[in-house]
Parts: C-alpha cells; sequence; structure tokens
C-alpha cells in the first residue's frame, strides 16, 4: 500500500515533525527526541537518527510516533528487520535487491560445506552491530564465528565472498558511488525507509549484492551529510514523500 | 492456510530447552499430539534453518527477543508465507515492555502503574518525582526482562542509579513501576483470545517475585506453580487477561496478573510462556493438542 503524507497546509508545504539528535542545517523547526519521547503530537513525524537500532533512542522514537498514531519514517518493524542481516536479506530479495546466499549458523562445519572460502561472516547477536568478517582459511572462520557468535553463544550470518566488499553511507537511499550500487541504496531505502545508514554491498563486475547494513557513528556525518539530509528533508516537506504502508 | 490433513511442524528449539526434564516432556507431549493428530512434527535446531521452507509451521519454544536468532525463525517462516507461533508482530511487542504497556495505556488495559524514564531524564530531580509518585521501594524494569531477569526492586536514590544505569546499559528508554507486592501472580494461558490454562505462580517466602536469584550465586529459586481448572478461574481474572492480549494479538501468550483489593492489573503479556509438563498443563491436558491445532489451521 503507498500512502501519501496526510497533512498539507494551505501554503501547500507538508506538516512534517522532524525529530532529530542531528544539529541539522534545515530552517525548518526540529524536536529533540527526549521532547518528543514525553510529547503527543499527532503529525506525520520523520525521525532522523544516526543510529536507530533496536532498543536505542532513534527506535523508540518512531515507536512513540506509532502508539500516537502518527505516519512516521522509518517504521519500528523496518528498524527491527533492516539491523537482523538474514532478515535484510530475505526482505530485500523479495523486494528485487540483488543479494547472495546465506545460511544462518553457529556451525563453522556447515558454513565450510556450503561455501567455498572467502566467505564474509556478520553478527547474529544483541551486542554487536558493526562490520563484519572476512575468512579466508577455515581457521580464520573459526575465530570470526567464535568471535561474532560470542564464544558459540549465538547464530552468525555468513555470504560467500565473490567479489570486493564496499562499504558507504546512504542518505535517504543517495550515495556517491556507481550507478549499480546507487540502485540498491535506493531500493533498500524504498524497502525499509531508514533515512540515514551505512550499507555493506559487494561488487562483482558489473554487478553488485547487498550484503549488510548498520548504523552510522555521528562523526561519520560530514558537513556535506548534513547539508544533504537538511535538503531532503526541505524537499519532502515542500512536495511530500510516497512511503510504504 | 496449510493443509492440515498432514502438516510439517517445525519446532524450533535451542540447547537450553532440554536438561530441564519437565520441559523436554512438554515438548515430547506436543510431538505427541501433533502426531497423533497425523502431523509430523521434527525439532529444528539452528544448524537445520535452511529447512525452514520445507515445513508447513513453525512453533518456537526457545527464548523470543527481537535480536535472538527466535526472532530470524519467526520472522523467516513469516516471509514464507508459513503459521508461525510466536509470530514476530508478538514478539516485538512482549519483547519490549515499554512497546507493550504504552500499548496498555492507550488501549486502557489495567496494569501496574508505570512511568517511562529515558537516558535523558536520569537525573535527581526525576528520580524524587518517581519516589514521590509511587513512594518506596520502585520496581525498575528493563525492557527486555524475561524469566524474572532484569527487573529489581529499590528503595533509595543510590540504588536506583546503580540498577538503571546497569539496564540503560542496552536500552535508551526503562520502565518504572510502582511496588505491589503480592503472595503470588496469576498467569493466565491465552492462544487465539482464548482462556486455555490458569495457574497461581507463587512468590518463594521472603522474596517479591515467582523467580529470584540466589544470593551470590548464578541461579534462581522459584516459587510453586498452582495449577487451576480454567472453569474454576475468576472469570474477571479471564477477561482481563483477555483484553491485555486483545492489543498484542492472536497468538499464544502467558499473562501475568496481580490480584490487588480484589481488582485485576496486569503485570506484563509475554509471548512463548513457559509450559513444563506438571505444571502448566496439571489441569488442562488438552493445550497441546489445542497448540497444534491452531498452529495448523
Amino acid at each position: 500500500m503507498t500512502v501519501a503524507i496526510p497533512c498539507i497546509q494551505s501554503s501547500g508545504v507538508t506538516c512534517v515533525l522532524v525529530v532529530s539528535n542531528i544539529d541539522l542545517t534545515t530552517n525548518l523547526p526540529t524536536m529533540k527526541p527526549s521532547t518528543f519521547l514525553g510529547s503527543s503530537i499527532k503529525d506525520f513525524t520523520l525521525n532522523i537518527n544516526n543510529d536507530y537500532r533496536y532498543l536505542k533512542t532513534g527506535y523508540y522514537v518512531s515507536l512513540h510516533a506509532e502508539i500516537l498514531g502518527n505516519p512516521v519514517i522509518p517504521p519500528s518493524e523496518n528498524i527491527i528487520d533492516a539491523y537482523r542481516t538474514p532478515i535484510l536479506l530475505l526482505k530485500a530479495s523479495k523486494a528485487g535487491i540483488p543479494t547472495l546466499p546465506y545460511i544462518v549458523t553457529d556451525s563453522v562445519k556447515q558454513i565450510i560445506s556450503q561455501f567455498d572460502f572467502p566467505v564474509v561472516v556478520f553478527a547474529v547477536n544483541p551486542f554487536s552491530y558493526d562490520g563484519f568478517r572476512i575468512a579466508k582459511n577455515r581457521s580464520a572462520l573459526y575465530r570470526a564465528v567464535k568471535s561474532l557468535g560470542i564464544s558459540y553463544k549465538f547464530a552468525v550470518c555468513a555470504q560467500p565472498l565473490i567479489g570486493e566488499m564496499i562499504s558507504f553511507k546512504s542518505i535517504f537511499g543517495k550515495c556517491d558511488q556507481a550507478e549499480v550500487i546507487k540502485e540498491i541504496a535506493r531500493k533498500v531505502y524504498m524497502v525499509f525507509r531508514i533515512p540515514i545508514c551505512k550499507l555493506h554491498v559487494q561488487r562483482v563486475g558489473e554487478k553488485a549484492y547487498l550484503c549488510g547494513f548498520q548504523p552510522l557513528k555521528r562523526e561519520e556525518l560530514l558537513p556535506a551529510d548534513l547539508r544533504m539530509i537538511s535538503e531532503e528533508i526541505f524537499q519532502i516537506s515542500k512536495n511530500g514523500e510516497f512511503f510504504i504502508g | 492456510m496449510v493443509n492440515s490433513s498432514l502438516a510439517r511442524i517445525a519446532c524450533f528449539v535451542e540447547k537450553y530447552n532440554f536438561p530441564e526434564p519437565e520441559e523436554h516432556m512438554a515438548l515430547n507431549n506436543f510431538k505427541m499430539a501433533a502426531e497423533n493428530m497425523g502431523h509430523d512434527f521434527n525439532f529444528l535446531f539452528r544448524e537445520n534453518l535452511l529447512e525452514i521452507s520445507k515445513y508447513d509451521a513453525v512453533f518456537i519454544r526457545a527464548t523470543t527477543d527481537p535480536l535472538y536468532t527466535a526472532y530470524i525463525v519467526s520472522k523467516t517462516a513469516w516471509e514464507l508465507g508459513l503459521n508461525v507461533i510466536d509470530d514476530p508482530k508478538s514478539i516485538q511487542i512482549c519483547g519490549n515492555k515499554i512497546h507493550q504497556y504504552a500499548l496498555f495505556r492507550k488501549h486502557n488495559v489495567p496494569h501496574i502503574p508505570t512511568i517511562f524514564l529515558n537516558k535523558d531524564e536520569f537525573h535527581h530531580k526525576r528520580i524524587l518525582e518517581i519516589f514521590e509518585i509511587f513512594g518506596r521501594p520502585v520496581v525498575i524494569k528493563a525492557p527486555y526482562t524475561s524469566f524474572s531477569r532484569y527487573v529489581e526492586k529499590v528503595a533509595c536514590e543510590s540504588s536506583f542509579r546503580d540498577v538503571a544505569k546497569r539496564f540503560f546499559k542496552r536500552s535508551d528508554v526503562l520502565a518504572v513501576q510502582k511496588f505491589m507486592p503480592t503472595a503470588f501472580d496469576w498467569r493466565v494461558g491465552v492462544l487465539n483470545s482464548e482462556v486455555l490454562y490458569v495457574c497461581k505462580y507463587m512468590v518463594p517466602k521472603g522474596r517479591w517475585k515467582h523467580g529470584a536469584k540466589r544470593k551470590g550465586k548464578p541461579s534462581f529459586v522459584w516459587g510453586r506453580t498452582i495449577a487451576l481448572k480454567r472453569e474454576n478461574a475468576p472469570v474477571a481474572l479471564k477477561e482481563t487477561a483477555l483484553q491485555a492480549c486483545e492489543v498484542v494479538g492472536h497468538g499464544l501468550y502467558g499473562v501475568d496478573i496481580k490480584e490487588v483489593d480484589g481488582n485485576y492489573v496486569v503485570v506484563e503479556v509475554n509471548d512463548n510462556p513457559s509450559i513444563y509438563a506438571g505444571y502448566e498443563d496439571l489441569r488442562s491436558k488438552d493445550l497441546y493438542g489445542k497448540i497444534i491445532e491452531y498452529l495448523v489451521n
């Protein structure tokens, strides 16, 4: 279902409540997350945060907006799903975004039986959220699974490494990369609607495959990024934003 | 809907599900109930997750939390169109008590008086305000609590700070609740908006919750479980349980309820409720068959 921002003022400007933990350059009024969490403002909510992880403030802002009945970007369910690599890949692949095969397991033997080396390993546990490990041989894989699985207590998500890993910032689905990667960033934003994130992609010749997703550290957002975020917010408030409800 | 004449059911479990004989026996009871109804019932471990798509339905019996493997299993099954208990939405709501209490508040479900505390409000003045509102002690609850863990009682500012600081490491918002001591909590098992079983979870002597950590040890001491026939349980209790589940979903839940001055107040709704042979099922032997039937229809 496609839903538009519901409220258009007589001036033609859409009512957007911008809740942000980042100092933006926009002239639109913004609200601090802690203020919003104590409020009951009913408006389309644009939640701007460098880190939307589950249980963090960025997540609670979206959740609070939903409880109030506000349309919100990003939705809380998408936040949970995007940061869980196997669900990210499953939903992405259903939406036509190129992905590679993956397995969720705590068994090194099973990974070896499925994929040739090298493999790329992502954590699937409550504590690790940044980066990945590349294992080029069996002993490196044991180390990666032990470390990312916190001594085999949790599973990991393994994918074959057939190209070059590229990690980059995506802001409202836009990035400074080759066309094939730009297309992935755009589609990931269309599916998950998470305005600010880092994406991990494998580039294999002319093709690219989505591999992982993680939050940005605040210091990774440069002045040019802040200008871009502000410009996107301005455009949304001016023209409206269509999102998947 | 799956072909209920012969469904293939995967029961996702973790290794820790088997050491307790009562839980092991309950898992076997589910298997027997399914097989007696003509279905295939296989245990699915982490090593076999690739096989999810071969099944018609998935029944999760491992600890659920959006950050655990069980959520990956639930969401994968859901995205593939399989029937699943616990479904991802239920895990999202039950796995985060802030989410749950916000829904209770919105839909007027009677629940323990609760204040949300976010990191930015964690200061002397706010702590004193909370003590002023609820009196002392108060209960601090991490949103990801399960099996009585991450729920602590505090009576002074320094304990409040110690506990909250620990819980804030994982969540930026905590629940602070009025302390309401009772000799037991009701546990009402609910499946698809119907009461499945009713128990009393007794509080061990000298403690204030059903499961309490032994001093200086990692192990827990648990209170007794007293099962009742569901028809003998108070009507208002069952209505309160169903009202609470209505805002969560239509899956399988265990609702904890306190009885205070003749009123029922919801403590929380748990997805993936404990089902141990000889405990929750003692007066409701049909619960295994009912859950399997719901899963395949």
